[in-house]
C-alpha cells in the first residue's frame, strides 16, 4: 500500500453531452441527451439536466424520452469526442507517461514519480482538473488515493450533484488520504466494488448485506463460502480496500473492430457483404493510422432472436487494408446462413501487430495498391472520410464510409 | 493368396505404392492401405488416396494368385525391420501373415472391396529423358502453393510452348518457370495443371532412371517408369497469367557467383528469425547482406559482385530466395530487379531456360 494518494482517476462530467453544449452553447442549461435516436438505442450519455428527470446512461432512449420529452436528442459524432479525448490524453501525458486510457473520458495515472517535479497530489489533481478546463472548455472530476479502487470512488465523489430540482456543483477534485481510506470506502453501496453484479447482489443480500462496511465486518470465510473461492476473496480484499493494481500506462489494442445494429433486420447477403466491405474499409484506416496489422479477421453476426454468432480466419500474413479485411470477411460471410435475418454484423481485426515486414505477392505486382492506400489515407485525412472509397459502397445517397462511433448506440 | 519375395524389393515396392495412400481416415479406410495382388509370377502392389495413384509390379518367387489390402504404414515399417532375405506373405481369413527367419506377423487385412477401381492409362505415349524432366520439377515444383485453399496455384501448370515444353508453379510469392526445348507432349496451345503433390512423388520415382513415359487424358495424367507408375488426378481451372507478371526489361542487374551468393544467403539467415526477411543492398562496389532479429541479434555479410543500376536496397524472404538460386544452373547468378516492391528475377547468366520471378518483401 501507497504512503501517499499518488493514483489518480480522472473521468469527465458528462463527457458526450458537454462537447455538444461546447460545440453548440444553445444547448448550455438544456437536457442534452446522446445515444441512439431510434428504436432499439440507448442513451450513451445526457447532461445533468437531464438526469434531474431520471434519465441515465444505457436506459433505452425511448423511456428516456417519456421522461424527458423536451430534451435535446443528438446521434453522437464520434469523431469529435474523439478528438477531444485524444487532446486529454495529451494533457495527462505531459503531467506523467504513466496514463491507463481506460474510455475517451476516462483514465488513471500514477503521480507517484511527479510528485517531487509538481508538488503534491492533491495539487496535481487540482492543476491537472484545471489544464483541462483551460485547454478543452470541459469539467472533469479527479480522485486521488492510495489505490485504483479509492481513487475511482473519489472522483466519483467529486462529480456534480443531481437533486430534486437542480444540479449542485461537485468538489471537482476527491483526494483519500492514507489511513482515511477505510472510513471512506466502508459507507458505500456493496456494488460500487468492481465484480459486484446484481447475481452476486442478491447473494450478498442474503447475508444482509448492503455496504462495503457491511461485506468487510463477515468473516473472510463465509464471504468465500457465499462466491466462492476467487471472487469471495477478491471481494473481501476490496472491501478492505486492498488493491495492489498498478497503473498500466499504453494498454496496447487488442483488436480492431466495428460493429453495427440495423434498424431493420437483414437477410441478403449482397447487403451484407457491402455493410462488412464498409466496415472493413474503416478497420483498415484505424489500422493503418496507429501503423499496426491484425493477422485474425472476425465476423461477429448477432440474428434477429438474439443469438450470436463469430466466424474468424487467421491469415498467414498480417493486413491493414480494407480490400484484405473484406475479402476475408465476405468469405466468412458466405459460408454464414442469414436466413434468421441479421440484426447486428461486426468485422473486427485482432492478433495484432507491428506491420513491419510483409511479403508481397505477385497479384500485388501490378498496380501498386501501398501507394494507393496511402493516397487514399491522405485524402481522406484532408476532405473526410466519405471523400473516396470502393465503387461497391456508393449508394444513392453517395458514399457512405463507416465511421468509429457510428450507430454506436444502437441504429438511429 | 500367398507369395515369396526378397526383403529388399518388397521394401522398395511397398514404400514406393504405400506413398500414395491417404494418411489421414477417411470416409474409405481402405485408402490408407497398400492393394497386392499376385498375378502370375508377378506382385502388383498400388496406393491411392484417389487423387494419385502409384501401382508397382515387381517379380516374386512363387505364388498363389488373389488380392489383400494391408495398412501401409504399418506394412511399410513391418517389412523394413525384417532381416534381408526372403519374406513369406500369405493371407488367412482376414490376417496377413508375413515371416522372416524367425520372426512372425499377423496383421488385420483392410477390406480390399472398398479400393477404387485402378487406373488404366489412355491417351498417347510420349516418352522424355528422365534426368531432364526430374531437373525441371526441381526447379518448379517448390514455387507450388501448399495452400488448399487456392487449389490452382497447388499445381503445376504443363505447357507447349514454342515446340517445347513448359513448367509453371507459383504460390504467388514466387513464380518458377522452366522450359524443356524440343519436348513436344502437348500439342500447341495446350496446357494441364497437374498437382504439385504427384510431382514430388513422381521426383522419387525418378531417382536413377533413364526414361519416362507419358500419358495425358482429359481429366488424368500417368508417367510410367520402369515398372511403377504414377496416375494423378488433373487440377481443373484456368492458371494466372503469368506471362503479364514478367518484366520486360529491368533497370538494375546484379551478377553473382552462385555458391558464394548461397552460402552467404545460408549464413545471415541465422539471424532473420519470425519471418523477418534478409536486406540485399545493391551497390556497384559488390552486395551486402543483413539480417536483423529484434531482441536476438544481427548478421551480416560482404560480397563480391558486378552490378549495373542505382544503388538499392532490397528485402526477401532468404528460404524463397534460397530456393530460387539452388534452381539455377551454372556458376553464376543474374537478380535483376525494378525496384524494391516488385517483383524481381533470378537467373542464370547461361542457361535461359529457368526463370525465378519473386517478390520481395516491404520493410518499412
Amino acid at each position: 500500500m501507497r504512503d501517499e494518494p499518488s493514483i489518480l482517476h480522472i473521468d469527465m462530467d458528462a463527457f458526450y453531452a458537454a462537447v455538444e453544449i461546447l460545440e453548440d452553447p444553445s444547448l448550455a442549461g438544456k437536457p442534452v441527451i446522446v445515444g441512439g435516436t431510434g428504436s432499439r438505442g440507448v442513451v450513451a450519455a445526457c447532461s445533468y439536466e437531464a438526469r434531474i428527470f431520471g434519465v441515465h446512461s444505457a436506459m433505452p432512449s425511448v423511456r428516456a424520452r417519456r421522461l424527458c420529452p423536451n430534451a435535446v436528442f443528438l446521434p453522437g459524432r464520434f469523431d469529435r469526442y474523439g478528438e477531444y479525448s485524444r487532446r486529454l490524453h495529451e494533457i495527462l501525458l505531459s503531467v506523467t507517461p504513466l496514463v491507463e486510457g481506460i474510455a475517451l473520458d476516462e483514465a488513471f495515472l500514477d503521480v507517484g514519480g511527479a510528485r517531487r517535479l509538481l508538488g503534491r497530489a492533491e495539487d496535481i489533481a487540482t492543476d491537472v482538473r484545471g489544464r483541462v478546463f483551460d485547454e478543452l472548455g470541459l469539467t472533469a472530476s479527479v480522485g486521488a488515493a492510495t489505490s485504483k479502487l479509492i481513487a475511482k470512488l473519489a472522483s466519483e465523489a467529486a462529480k456534480p450533484k443531481v437533486s430534486k430540482r437542480r444540479v449542485e456543483p461537485g468538489a471537482g477534485v476527491c483526494v483519500v488520504a492514507p489511513g482515511d481510506e477505510l472510513a471512506f470506502l466502508h459507507p458505500h453501496p456493496v456494488q460500487a466494488l468492481w465484480g459486484v453484479g446484481p447475481a452476486t447482489l442478491r447473494r450478498l443480500q442474503r447475508f444482509g448485506v448492503r455496504t462495503v462496511g457491511d461485506l468487510a465486518a463477515l468473516p473472510e470465510a463465509t464471504v468465500v463460502h457465499a462466491l466462492g473461492e476467487a471472487q469471495g476473496r477478491h471481494l473481501y480484499a476490496l472491501a478492505w480496500g486492498r488493491d495492489d493494481r498498478p497503473v498500466e500506462p499504453d494498454r496496447a489494442a487488442k483488436s480492431i473492430g466495428h460493429e453495427e445494429t440495423y434498424a431493420h433486420d437483414h437477410y441478403e447477403l449482397d447487403v451484407l457483404r457491402r455493410e462488412a466491405m464498409r466496415m472493413a474499409e474503416s478497420v483498415g484506416v484505424r489500422l493503418r493510422e496507429l501503423g499496426i496489422a491484425g493477422r485474425t479477421v472476425t465476423v461477429k453476426v448477432r440474428f434477429a432472436d438474439f443469438q450470436n454468432i463469430t466466424r474468424a480466419r487467421t491469415l498467414s500474413e498480417p493486413v491493414d487494408t480494407g480490400g484484405e479485411i473484406a475479402a476475408v470477411a465476405c468469405d466468412l460471410l458466405d459460408q454464414v446462413d442469414l436466413s434468421p435475418g441479421v440484426r447486428l454484423l461486426g468485422v473486427t481485426a485482432s492478433n495484432l501487430g507491428p506491420k513491419a515486414a510483409r511479403q508481397l505477392t505477385l497479384d500485388e505486382a501490378g498496380p501498386d495498391w501501398d501507394e494507393a492506400t496511402r493516397a487514399v489515407d491522405d485524402l481522406r485525412s484532408r476532405f473526410g472520410p466519405d471523400v473516396v472509397g470502393p465503387a461497391s459502397l456508393v449508394t444513392d445517397r453517395g458514399l457512405r464510409m463507416k465511421r468509429l462511433g457510428d450507430q454506436q448506440w444502437g441504429p438511429g | 493368396m500367398k507369395f515369396r519375395a526378397e526383403r529388399d524389393a518388397l521394401l522398395e515396392a511397398i514404400t514406393t505404392a504405400g506413398r500414395a495412400a491417404a494418411t489421414r481416415g477417411t470416409a474409405l479406410p481402405a485408402l490408407t492401405g497398400v492393394r497386392l495382388e499376385v498375378v502370375g509370377d508377378e506382385l502388383h502392389l498400388a496406393g491411392t488416396d484417389l487423387d494419385v495413384t502409384i501401382q508397382v509390379q515387381m517379380p516374386i518367387a512363387s505364388g498363389d494368385a488373389g488380392v489383400c489390402v494391408i495398412p501401409a504404414r504399418l506394412a511399410t515399417d513391418i517389412v523394413r525391420g525384417l532381416d534381408p532375405g526372403s519374406v513369406s506373405f500369405e493371407v488367412d481369413d482376414n490376417e496377413a501373415r508375413i515371416a522372416a527367419g524367425p520372426t512372425h506377423y499377423a496383421v488385420r487385412v483392410l477390406p480390399p472391396e472398398e479400393f477404387l477401381r485402378l487406373p488404366q492409362p489412355t491417351g498417347d505415349a510420349v516418352t522424355l529423358a528422365a534426368t531432364d524432366f526430374a531437373d525441371a520439377l526441381r526447379q518448379v515444383v517448390p514455387a507450388a502453393s501448399r495452400d488448399e485453399a487456392r487449389p490452382i496455384l497447388t499445381g503445376v501448370l504443363m505447357a507447349a510452348e514454342a515446340g517445347g515444353l513448359r513448367l509453371v508453379a507459383t504460390d504467388s510469392y514466387r513464380l518458377a518457370v522452366r522450359d524443356l526445348p524440343g519436348t513436344s507432349v502437348l500439342q500447341e496451345g495446350q496446357t494441364v495443371l497437374v498437382p504439385s503433390r504427384a510431382l514430388s512423388e513422381l521426383n522419387r520415382v525418378l531417382a536413377g532412371a533413364d526414361q519416362v513415359t507419358l500419358r495425358l487424358a482429359s481429366d488424368e495424367a500417368s508417367f510410367e517408369v520402369g515398372t511403377t507408375r504414377l496416375t494423378t488426378r488433373l487440377i481443373e481451372g484456368d492458371f494466372p497469367n503469368y506471362r503479364q507478371l514478367i518484366p520486360q526489361s529491368y533497370p538494375n542487374r546484379l551478377i553473382v557467383g552462385r555458391e558464394p551468393f548461397l552460402n552467404a544467403v545460408r549464413r545471415v539467415k541465422l539471424l532473420a528469425k519470425d519471418a523477418t526477411p534478409v536486406r540485399l543492398t545493391l551497390r556497384s562496389e559488390g552486395l551486402e547482406l543483413v539480417a536483423v532479429t529484434q531482441d536476438v541479434g544481427q548478421a551480416r555479410e560482404e560480397l563480391e559482385a558486378k552490378y549495373e543500376g542505382g544503388e538499392m536496397v532490397v528485402a526477401f524472404n532468404p528460404e524463397f530466395l534460397i530456393d530460387g538460386v539452388e534452381a539455377i544452373a551454372g556458376d553464376e547468378v543474374q537478380l535483376e530487379t525494378l525496384d524494391a516492391l516488385k517483383p524481381a528475377t533470378v537467373r542464370s547468366t547461361e542457361n535461359p531456360n529457368y526463370l525465378y520471378l519473386l517478390m520481395p518483401v516491404r520493410v518499412s
